[in-house]
């Protein structure tokens, strides 16, 4: 028998196997989408977010504040040295008349708070547009940055990068925890899948007997279930896919409007990353097999 | 062809199932096997095709030890060898001809070939007609002859019975032994496992009586040497062969 004809058969012998144990079936199927589901969401949430801090980074202010006492050498300094830094694409000096400008278009109910204190209310500034920080460079940029604020004439260095960092280790966190939830759900649709095959072959275990009692190899004797298990994996994979699918475009542009949903909401998971998802479903579905026909009761006796 | 060499088989219980088993059957021999249950028949049958492994001594089929053959080559060691049981063991969801076609399919035969050995196979048997039904819509006897088919199919050099007229009556028993007769006249070593002493008489050849796992007698065929033992057709087994054609 070649593989075409063997696969065939498999498949045929595993759709039948599915409508004998249906409603068993179907728990699996749905264990493994829900699964893939909540994986999916953590992959689309993890995939927004990681957008979304790469546009924060690619927007991210780096603002040197200048000590009122520092003289015009020190600041062409400073403003050389700012310069050097390899993460710096452009520099503006801010001058406390223009910050103040700033200041006033920003808050002006505050404006007069400014006005009473003089021309020396707000300090000078060096603003510096950066290149993205490559997170292999991250300590080398940060350790740059403590240089700067330890400076004599630096009364403040306002980064975004700081808490553009901590946003990545939250999103760290998301990540790993998403990542634990969906090995547990995982896991459990693994162990569904296999508790079906199991039951399955249970069912079938005359047959095995018969087939054995032919000739029958053990790749001929198992093929049936791993495609069982695999067919319910691919099931549980594709619902998942379109549960995806569904809640994006009914939600997305509800959210749209929102900061923090919109963010999350705002691209959709990519043809590839949904065929790997409902792959992924399939091989869950085949560990789910293997694990449970590698227990002894389809073993050959006597061996 | 098959030989027993102090066979002893004994349950993870401590019970011996046979005990110090020795013995020697030829190519093309008709054996009938007998003794009360739990006498060890079965056991004696399982040996042969590799469904069970003895505690100790050796069993020969073909000049190999079936106890050393590694697991992967058991399905191909089966293929030679056709079993028919008591309750027949059909897949009832599969037709008639997918039963007996199983094999065919196993080895690749594609399906108008594995219609054509089927249907040899069940003209054989007297069931060609039979190919599209269920076997829940056969009667007993038909239901064995369709056992019988399978095991068939294969030109197997050995055809093992073990109590293929248990669940028939008299009529339906003798039509099946006739049957086996048949199959064995073409050359095929038979060994038909009963304890219908009648069944036994009626046909004359060689008996193993077993008892408590013990070989206790061993009659010699009163028919003279085998037919198949004389015979041009002698292991060859060819004479209508099913699927010969087509997996030489």
């Amino acid at each position: 028998m070649n593989f075409l004809q063997a696969a065939s058969y498999f498949l045929r012998e595993a759709v039948v196997g599915l409508a004998r144990s249906l409603r068993v079936s179907l728990l699996a199927i749905l264990t493994i989408a829900v699964s893939l589901f909540l994986s999916g969401m953590v992959l689309l949430v993890s995939k927004n977010l990681s957008r979304t801090v790469h546009e924060w980074r690619a927007e991210a202010r780096f603002v040197v504040y200048l000590a009122p006492e520092l003289d015009a050498a020190g600041r062409a300094a400073l403003r050389a040295e700012i310069e050097r830094g390899r993460w710096t694409e452009g520099l503006e000096e801010i001058t406390p008349e223009v910050a103040r400008v700033r200041f006033e278009r920003a808050f002006p109910s505050l404006a007069e708070l400014v006005a009473e204190r003089g021309s020396g209310a707000l300090p000078s500034s060096f603003e510096a547009v950066l290149k993205p920080v490559p997170p292999a460079d991250v300590s080398g940029f940060e350790a740059w940055v403590e240089d700067l604020r330890g400076r004599p004439g630096v009364a403040m260095v306002d980064a975004d990068q700081d808490w553009i960092s901590q946003v990545e280790t939250l999103l760290a966190l998301i990540r790993g925890l998403g990542l634990a939830l969906a090995t547990i759900l995982l896991g459990a649709s693994v162990f569904t899948i296999a508790s079906v095959v199991r039951l399955t072959s249970f069912l079938y275990r005359e047959e095995i007997g018969v087939m054995r009692l032919v000739g029958a190899t053990e790749f001929y004797i198992r093929g049936p279930f791993y495609f069982e298990g695999i067919l319910q994996g691919l099931l549980g994979g594709l619902i998942a896919a379109g549960a995806l699918g569904a809640s994006h475009f009914v939600l997305a542009p509800r959210v749209a409007s929102s900061l923090v949903a919109g963010s999350l909401a705002a691209t959709f998971l990519s043809p590839a990353e949904l065929v790997a998802l409902v792959l992924f479903g399939g091989i869950a579905g085949w560990t789910g097999a293997i694990v449970s026909l590698s227990r002894e009761s389809l073993e050959a006796p006597g061996g | 062809m098959i030989q027993f060499f102090g066979v002893t088989k004994r349950f993870p219980t401590g019970q011996s199932a046979l005990d110090g088993i020795s013995l020697e059957i030829a190519r093309g021999e008709f054996c009938f096997i007998t003794g009360a249950s739990g006498a060890g028949k079965t056991t004696l049958l399982k040996l042969i095709f590799r469904e069970d492994v003895p505690s100790s001594g050796q069993i020969l089929v073909n000049g190999r030890n079936v106890s050393l053959i590694p697991r992967g080559k058991i399905p191909f060691l089966r293929r030679t060898i056709g079993v028919v049981f008591q309750d027949f063991r059909l897949i009832e969801r599969k037709t008639i001809f997918e039963n007996v076609a199983f094999l065919p399919r196993i080895l690749g035969l594609d399906h108008g070939r594995q219609k054509r050995v089927a249907f040899e196979a069940l003209r054989r048997v007297g069931l060609s007609h039979r190919m599209a039904s269920f076997p829940s819509q056969l009667s007993g006897g038909e239901k064995q002859r369709v056992a019988i088919a399978r095991a068939l199919i294969n030109e197997p050099e050995i055809l093992i019975a073990d109590e293929p007229t248990g669940n028939l009556d008299h009529d339906l028993s003798q039509e099946i032994v006739r049957l086996f007769l048949d199959i064995h006249l073409r050359g095929t070593t038979v060994l038909f496992a009963t304890h219908d002493r009648v069944l036994i008489e009626s046909v004359g050849h060689r008996v193993l009586t077993l008892a408590h796992g013990r070989l206790v007698e061993d009659r010699p065929s009163r028919r003279g040497p085998s037919p198949a033992l004389n015979t041009s057709e002698a292991g060859s087994g060819t004479a209508e062969s099913p699927l010969s054609e087509d997996l030489a």
